[in-house]
C-alpha cells in the first residue's frame, strides 16, 4: 500500500512506520464501528498522503462533473510480462494530481466522493484525474510493447 | 488479450500484497474491545506485540499446522479403506493398529481415537461395527476436531505470549517516558543556567477590573450609629462596583526554573455606585452617613426627598489604593516561548484618594470623603499569569487575578470588604 504513494522503497518503509505509530496513537479513536483492518488500512492512506503532498506539490484544476465521461479504458498486453515493479514505476511516473487519484480510487478502492473530501477537490476532477490517468497508463503500457 | 487497466492494476498488486492472516485481525478487536479503557502507552504496545504475532501466525500457522493435518486426514482415510476387514476385528489395544511406517501422524491420531474409546466404550463399539461409509465422517470429524483443538491451543499460547510481550514492551515504554521526562527536565534546568544573567525582569502594567462584595450588596456609606435611624440608612439603595483601572510596575525574580517572586508598586482604583439617592440643601441635625463634606459643601446625602426640595442623585465613591504586591509564580508548564504560572500572594494597601462624588442629571461635583475607610489594608490575591517571550529581553505578560480585600472599614467587617477580578497586560524588560 505504502509503496505506490512513495518515490523509493525507502520512503515506504518510512511511510509504513509512521502509519503504525500513527494506530498506536489514535487506537482510541477506533470506535469498532466498522473492522479494524478498515480503519488501519484508511490510516495509512492518510499518512501516505500527507508525506506524498508534503514531498510534492499537487495542484488540481477544477472540472465540472458534467463534462466528465465515465469510461472503462482496455489495453492490449501479455500479463505475463507485467511485473509489480514495472506497474509501481508506471505509477511513479505519473503527474502527483493522477497518481494520487488513480491509487486511491482503482488500488484503494476509495469512491470520487471520498476523493473528493480527502483531496479537497470536486468530484468532477477526481473524474477526469482518473479519466486522464488512466490513458497516459495506457499509452506508458503500449510504449512499451512496441518496444519489445 | 485486452484487459481492464484497472483490473490489470489491482490483480497484480493484489497478487503481491502481503496480507496479515485474517484470524489475526479479529484477535486485535476483540483485544481491543477487552481492552477499550487501557492507557495509550499499552496500546502502543499491544499493537506492536499483535504485529509480531501476527507475523508468527502467518509462517507458521499456514505452513504447518494447515498442511500437515490434511495429510494425516489422507492417509487415514486410505487406511481405513484398504484396511477395513482387520479394524472390523481390532482390538481396544491401539498397538494393534494396522500402520504403515511414513504414518506417524496417523498413529498418534488413533492413540488419541482409541484413549478416548477407553472412556466411551460404546461409542467405540459403534465406531467398528458400522461399515466404511459410516466410518469416514467420524474420522474426519475427529481430525476435523484434533485440528481446530491443536489450533485453538496454538493460538491460546500465543495470546498467553501476547501479554508477556505487552508486560515487555509496556515496562521499556515507562523507562524510556522517565528518561525523556529527565532529559527535559534537565535540559530546562541548563536553560535556566544558561539564562542566569537575566533573572530579573520588570514589567509596566495596565489593568482593568471589576468591584463586588460577596456579601450583601449594600452601601458602606450609611451609618450604623445613626441613633434616629433603626437600620443602616442607605439599606434601600443597592451599591455595586464600576469598571476601575490600575496601572504600576511589577518586578520578578526568577528564584528557580519554575518559581518567581513578584512585587511591584501600583495605583489601584476601587469604585462604587450607590444608586437612587436625593441631594437636599436642607441640613439636617444629624448626619446618618459615614460621610465628611467638604468646607462650603451645603447640600446632603438622603435616601428619601427632604421636605424644601430635594434632587436625585447617585454617589460615586473613588478609593485609590497604593498597592504593594508580594506574590509567588509557579510555572505550570510552558517552553522556551510560553510559560504559563499560577500566581498566589498579598498585597499591602495604603489609602491614598478618598472621594466622594455627587452625580445629578445635570452636574457631577465633588463633595465629601468616607470616614469609615482605614487607612492601610490588605488584599489576598491568585491568578493565572502567562508569559510570551517575544525576544531574549522582551517578554510579554498578561495576568488574570482575583484579589480579596481585607480590613477596609472601620465599622464594617470583612464579610463587607470588597473583591475585585481584573486582568492585568505589560510588556516587561528581562536584565
Amino acid at each position: 500500500m505504502c509503496l505506490k504513494y512513495s518515490r523509493t522503497y525507502q520512503d515506504a518503509q518510512d511511510t509504513l512506520q509512521d502509519s503504525f505509530i500513527m494506530i498506536f496513537k489514535d487506537i482510541k479513536k477506533f470506535k469498532h464501528k466498522g473492522s479494524f483492518e478498515g480503519w488501519a488500512k484508511r490510516v495509512t492512506v492518510n499518512v501516505a498522503l500527507q508525506k506524498f503532498r508534503k514531498k510534492t506539490s499537487v495542484t488540481f484544476d477544477s472540472i465540472e462533473e458534467s463534462k466528465i465521461p465515465e469510461k472503462e479504458v482496455f489495453v492490449d498486453v501479455e500479463e505475463k510480462n507485467i511485473t509489480l515493479n514495472l506497474l509501481l514505476s508506471l505509477i511513479r511516473g505519473l503527474p502527483p494530481k493522477y497518481q494520487l487519484v488513480f491509487n486511491l480510487y482503482v488500488l484503494d478502492e476509495y469512491s470520487h466522493q471520498e476523493i473528493s473530501e480527502i483531496l479537497n477537490i470536486s468530484v468532477g476532477t477526481s473524474k477526469s484525474n482518473l479519466s486522464r490517468a488512466r490513458k497516459l497508463l495506457k499509452g506508458q503500457i503500449e510504449n512499451l510493447k512496441s518496444l519489445e | 488479450m485486452k484487459k481492464n487497466i484497472d483490473k490489470l492494476f489491482r490483480e497484480k498488486m493484489s497478487k503481491s500484497k502481503i496480507t496479515a492472516p485474517t484470524e489475526s485481525w479479529p484477535i486485535i478487536e476483540a483485544k481491543l474491545k477487552r481492552k477499550k479503557n487501557i492507557r495509550f502507552g499499552y496500546m502502543f504496545s499491544l499493537l506492536g506485540a499483535i504485529s509480531l504475532v501476527s507475523f508468527m501466525l502467518f509462517s507458521t500457522h499456514t505452513e504447518n499446522t494447515l498442511s500437515k493435518p490434511l495429510q494425516k486426514n489422507t492417509s487415514l482415510k486410505k487406511d481405513v479403506k484398504s484396511k477395513d476387514n482387520e479394524v472390523n476385528e481390532i482390538n481396544i489395544n491401539h498397538d494393534n493398529l494396522p500402520l504403515s511406517e511414513p504414518q506417524e501422524d496417523s498413529k498418534k491420531l488413533y492413540a488419541t481415537i482409541a484413549t478416548k474409546k477407553d472412556s466411551k466404550n460404546n461409542a467405540s463399539k459403534f465406531l467398528y461395527n458400522n461399515t466404511t461409509s459410516e466410518k469416514t465422517p467420524f474420522f474426519e470429524e475427529k481430525v476435523k476436531d484434533t485440528i481446530i483443538e491443536k489450533q485453538v491451543r496454538k493460538i491460546d499460547s500465543l495470546v498467553n505470549n501476547l501479554d508477556s510481550l505487552v508486560d515487555l514492551v509496556k515496562k521499556d515504554f515507562k523507562i524510556k517516558r522517565k528518561k525523556l521526562l529527565k532529559k527535559k527536565d534537565s535540559s530546562e534546568v541548563e536553560n535556566f543556567k544558561k539564562n542566569k544573567s537575566r533573572r530579573w525582569n520588570i514589567i509596566p502594567v495596565f489593568g482593568i477590573s471589576n468591584t463586588g462584595r460577596l456579601s450583601k450588596n449594600i452601601s458602606t456609606l450609611g451609618t450604623l450609629r445613626a441613633v434616629t435611624y433603626p437600620n443602616e440608612y442607605f439599606d434601600d439603595n443597592k451599591s455595586s462596583g464600576l469598571i476601575s483601572y490600575t496601572y504600576g510596575f511589577n518586578v520578578v525574580f526568577r528564584a528557580t526554573n519554575r518559581l518567581s517572586i513578584q512585587t511591584g508598586v501600583f495605583s489601584k482604583e476601587l469604585r462604587f455606585l450607590t444608586e437612587n439617592l436625593f441631594l437636599s440643601e436642607f441640613i439636617p441635625d444629624v448626619n446618618p452617613t459615614n460621610i465628611i463634606y467638604n468646607p462650603g459643601v451645603e447640600v446632603r446625602f438622603s435616601n428619601t426627598p427632604e421636605i424644601g426640595g430635594s434632587e436625585s442623585a447617585n454617589l460615586n465613591q473613588t478609593i485609590v489604593y497604593m498597592e504593594m504586591p508580594f506574590e509567588l509564580k509557579y510555572r505550570v508548564f510552558g517552553s522556551s516561548k510560553f510559560n504559563t504560572n499560577l500566581v498566589g500572594g498579598f498585597s499591602f494597601l495604603y489609602l491614598n484618594k478618598n472621594e466622594i462624588r455627587a452625580k445629578t442629571n445635570t452636574s457631577s461635583r465633588s463633595i465629601g470623603r468616607a470616614s469609615n475607610l482605614l487607612t492601610t489594608s490588605s488584599s489576598l490575591n491568585i491568578g493565572l499569569d502567562i508569559e510570551y517571550h517575544l525576544s531574549k529581553r522582551l517578554v510579554f505578560n498578561s495576568a488574570v487575578m482575583f484579589k480579596k480585600h481585607y480590613n477596609t472599614y472601620k465599622d464594617y467587617n470583612n464579610e463587607y470588604s470588597p473583591y475585585n477580578v481584573g486582568m492585568h497586560v505589560g510588556i516587561g524588560y528581562k536584565f
